[in-house]
């Protein structure tokens, strides 16, 4: 006895948080999502999926979910399309090199998230600094819609979150030798093949889960897409945070974060069903 | 060839531009003279210190922040530390699950989460009485980070040297104390930082759980700048750059020599 | 100094038996080793009288004391390991003082104690180095004082040789013996490699699925293996099956091969052995001359030889069997040519158990 304590007392207090805060709340919150709503208090009495018939119902919803995804899936694209060539690059790079670029790249992430969406709002808004540059070189009369639309928000997000995409697959370029690709080479592959063959394929697994963590994070961003959308693209958790904070219907906000986190879930899942059939 | 390679360079410099631009623009921002976020600016000076080093309402969420961030910090290096041993030395078979129930608050959206807590304290009548909720929010989302650093450091120790501890003499807790502590250290070291500029920068949990009292520095930012465009809140997050900043810095130059040295 | 014993020492891990009744004496001073195929339980012995695992079921006495049930800290031990396990946070200094200080020893006699001890395996120059600013068997030496200047009970050795380069194993294999002779404490050896169990033991004890084997001397467990599979597993075996006769002067004799040569054989043969019985014999290859073809105890055709140095070694077919000779380099026999063999009569070995 005294020995099984001994050895499980080390994982009581994390195994406690865990349940106490992650597992009751969650089982909480499914359960808040099939309530009644009430008009005077967040939920009424008994039980009604009237939150979820809303969301499908409701086009205004329905297409906000689909909006939200959309956005995801995007901002995982452009991460990979950005953080591939630094990846390579930084896990190519002298020592000297490495430490700084490894810097930059983490540098958003010693950044709020509040102050990254408030440094692209500054860049992108309409006398923002790319804006009134153009403007003042005569390039543009108007200035050009770059915030408060779906392109502001995948900007920030990309940027936000390129550093998840990064690091994986510098965690899994870590294992690649680089006389593999001088091997490779001496075997007659030209740079293209080797980086096909040889490096893609080393880099596969850190992309699907940079991906994957890009889409997540993505998805369930509230910050950025409300200061750089500022309200006028409608994503999910924006109305989630609506619909519990400012019209206090607990029921319809735990129904519409719960169909983000499974219909983001199922994405995931298909995902990597897809990449994995096809790499293996 | 040659043209290609160019092209790719141009790209990765971009790329890198790109990563830096909204924090200098942001910084540089806080340095501009006029009253508006006008560019470009009116001149350089620092009245939007002033203006912010006046503003109690800042310096109030700045202080909060910081103590938020040191209490959550505390909580997640120990209970984050212990789980870890258990993890590297007695999990066995149970540990790939055991990996993954403590990585969940990292894996699951942060706004769920926070809606979940939110919830489940209200029911259980605490509601966000006493920032009881938002430290606990802030230790979920902080221990993934201290879980993953120690495994990394004590992966990288021979679990031998334990028992060669107590062959030498050393009672079980004198092996841990002298010998699995000294060598988990940087590892701590590590996860606190991290932790600290987690829980000092996150939103999501700090949003949906704060009180009526005070706020977290980036909730207290988000709300200004809804509806204000002044430079000021540039200044604010100037400061909270520099803060992080000086958290890794100071980090570095009080356990990193010692990190270094084995 | 202290004598050990361990009486019917059993450790399970579930069901699967790793130590399977081990019952072993260790006397004042010797040195023993345990010799054996990997996984054959060697580690789990030493562990089970180190304290790192509890004993399923006998007991382990250290000068008649029972000390099966103590923790590892107060059994008294020095323990040497494989992968060394030095504090990498502490300096050579810090290692070698650690077990001083959980004894509670003054600063001026650690301190003392330590300059000896790092005498004693030639490390003073290194006293404020840590363990990765040293080569391999630097690092092997530290271990080795760190275990011995606790003057232990008894010396306990996991493979301490196992990480470094050949040469420096030769050097270490005299150190350590010369040592452990002028200290004069007990100690057990863990091994896999019967080279250093020979040169190093007063005694080996082979060990095979968590059994013991034979445990004798070293001359002993080499040329009288109690079992084949212990001639095989300690050296080259070369081993001869056939029937027994008597000889035209009434001696016994090995008839063997196709080709029913007639071998002498000693006069001392395992008890049940009768003329036409089945007997396996065993010959090292050095105890086999190559002569010219008909002057041997056998005839047989050379199939390859390998150049070794000082020797060559020649695998010879005689009828169905190929017989392993360590040969002196004098004796020059081309691949295909016809050769003669030459037993030692005196030292061919019966092995116990029918053919
Ligand atoms: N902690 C353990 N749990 C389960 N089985 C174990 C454990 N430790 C050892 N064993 C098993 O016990 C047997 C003996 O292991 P042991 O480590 O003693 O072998 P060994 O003789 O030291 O081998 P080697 O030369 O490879 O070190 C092996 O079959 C091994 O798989
Ligand atoms: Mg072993």
């Amino acid at each position: 006895m005294s020995g099984l304590f001994r050895r499980h007392f080390l994982i009581l207090p994390a195994a406690a948080l865990l349940f106490l805060f992650v597992m009751l709340p969650y089982v909480n919150v499914l359960v808040m999502s099939l309530r009644a709503p009430s008009d005077s208090t967040p939920y009424g009495e008994g039980f009604s999926a009237g939150g979820y018939v809303k969301l499908f119902s409701d086009p205004y919803y329905f297409e906000a979910l689909g909006q939200t995804l959309w956005l995801g899936v995007l901002t995982a694209f452009v991460c990979f399309l950005l953080g591939l060539p630094i990846a390579l690059h930084i896990s190519q790079a002298s020592r000297r090199w490495r430490g700084l670029l490894y810097g930059i790249v983490l540098s958003p992430l010693l950044v709020g998230i509040v102050v990254r969406s408030y440094g692209w709002t500054i860049l992108l808004g309409n006398t923002g600094v790319i804006n009134a540059t153009l403007r003042n070189l005569g390039l543009i009369e108007r200035p050009l819609p770059l915030m408060y639309n779906s392109f502001g928000i995948v900007v920030a997000l990309a940027h936000v979150f390129l550093p998840f995409m990064v690091l994986p697959v510098l965690g899994a370029l870590q294992g690649l030798d680089p006389a593999v690709g001088s091997a490779a080479r001496s075997l007659g592959a030209s740079r293209f093949t080797v980086f096909r063959r040889i490096t893609l394929p080393l880099a596969m697994p850190g992309i699907q889960s940079g991906a994957i963590l890009v889409f997540v994070l993505a998805v369930s961003s509230y910050v950025t897409p409300a200061l750089v959308g500022g309200m006028r693209v409608k994503t999910m958790t924006v109305m989630v945070v609506d619909a519990l904070i400012d019209q206090f219907q607990w029921p319809f906000g735990s129904a519409l974060a719960l169909s983000l986190a499974v219909s983001a879930g199922v994405i995931v899942l298909v995902f990597a069903r897809l990449t994995r059939m096809k790499w293996k | 060839m040659r043209l290609a390679s160019a092209l790719l360079g141009l790209f990765r410099l971009l790329v890198y531009v790109f990563l830096l631009a909204p924090i200098v623009v942001v910084v540089l921002a806080s340095l501009n003279a006029g009253n508006f976020l006008t560019f470009p600016p009116q001149g350089l000076s620092l009245r939007w210190f002033f203006t912010f080093l006046e503003n109690e309402v800042f310096l109030r969420a700045i202080g909060f922040s910081v103590v938020l961030g040191l209490a959550a910090t505390a909580a997640s290096l120990v209970i984050g530390t212990m789980a870890a041993l258990y993890y590297v030395r007695h999990a066995k078979r149970r540990a790939e699950s055991v990996r993954i129930a403590i990585l969940m608050p990292l894996i699951l959206p942060e706004i769920l989460t926070a809606i979940a807590l939110l919830f489940f304290f209200y029911e259980v009548g605490v509601g966000t009485e006493y920032y009881i909720a938002l430290f606990t929010g802030h230790v979920l989302i902080t221990l993934p980070f201290v879980f993953l650093n120690v495994v990394t450091s004590l992966q990288g120790m021979d679990e031998m040297c334990e028992l060669a501890a107590r062959s030498l003499g050393a009672k079980r807790f004198t092996a841990f104390r002298r010998i699995t502590l000294p060598l988990a250290k940087p590892g701590m070291i590590n996860g606190a930082l991290f932790a600290f500029i987690i829980s000092f920068d996150t939103f999501g949990i700090s949003y949906m759980l704060k009180g009526t009292g005070s706020a977290p520095l980036p909730i207290q930012l988000f709300d200004y700048l809804r509806f204000n465009f002044t430079p000021e809140a540039a200044a604010v997050s100037t400061v909270s750059i520099i803060l992080t900043l000086a958290a890794v810095i100071l980090a570095d130059r009080f356990f990193g020599l010692k990190v270094q040295r084995f | 100094m202290t004598e050990v014993s361990i009486l019917s020492l059993v450790k399970r891990y579930g069901t699967a038996l790793a130590v399977n009744d081990v019952t072993l004496k260790v006397n004042h001073g010797e040195f023993v080793s345990l010799l054996g195929p990997s996984g054959c339980g060697k580690s789990t012995t030493l562990k089970c009288i180190a304290g790192f695992e509890t004993v399923s079921d006998g007991r382990i006495l250290f000068d008649g004391h029972d000390i099966s049930n103590r923790e590892p800290e107060d059994r008294d031990i020095g323990m040497v390991f494989q992968s060394y396990a030095l504090f990498p946070h502490m300096t050579v200094a810090g290692n070698l003082a650690f077990g001083l200080e959980m004894r509670r020893v003054a600063r001026d006699e650690i301190n003392r104690r330590v300059a000896d001890v790092m005498e004693l395996v030639q490390l003073s120059q290194y006293a404020g180095r840590y363990p990765r600013e040293l080569s391999g068997g630097q690092q092997q030496r530290v271990a080795l004082a760190r275990a011995l200047v606790i003057e232990p009970a008894i010396l306990l050795l996991d493979e301490p040789l196992a990480n470094l380069d050949a040469k420096l194993r030769d050097e270490m294999r005299t150190f350590i013996r010369d040592l452990q002779k002028r200290v004069g404490i007990t100690t057990l050896y863990v091994t896999h490699d019967q080279g250093e169990a020979m040169t190093m033991s007063d005694r080996v004890v082979v060990m095979f699925d968590g059994r013991i084997a034979q445990a004798a001397a070293p001359e002993d467990v080499y040329d009288r293996p109690a079992s084949e599979a212990v001639a095989r597993f300690v050296g080259n075996a070369n081993i001869l099956t056939g029937t027994v006769e008597a000889g035209a002067d009434g001696a016994p004799g090995l008839r063997f091969g196709s080709e029913g040569t007639l071998l002498r054989l000693p006069a001392a043969l395992p008890a049940g052995t009768a003329p036409g019985r089945g007997l396996r014999v065993m010959a090292r290859p050095e105890q086999v001359r190559l002569t010219a073809p008909g002057a041997g105890d056998a005839t047989g055709t050379v199939v390859s030889h390998y150049f070794n140095g000082g020797f060559i070694d020649y695998r010879v077919r005689v009828g169905a069997d190929e017989i392993m000779v360590h040969a002196p380099t004098a004796d020059r026999f081309a691949d295909g040519a016809a050769v003669g063999l030459a037993f030692d009569a005196g030292r061919l070995w019966p092995l116990e158990g029918a053919a």
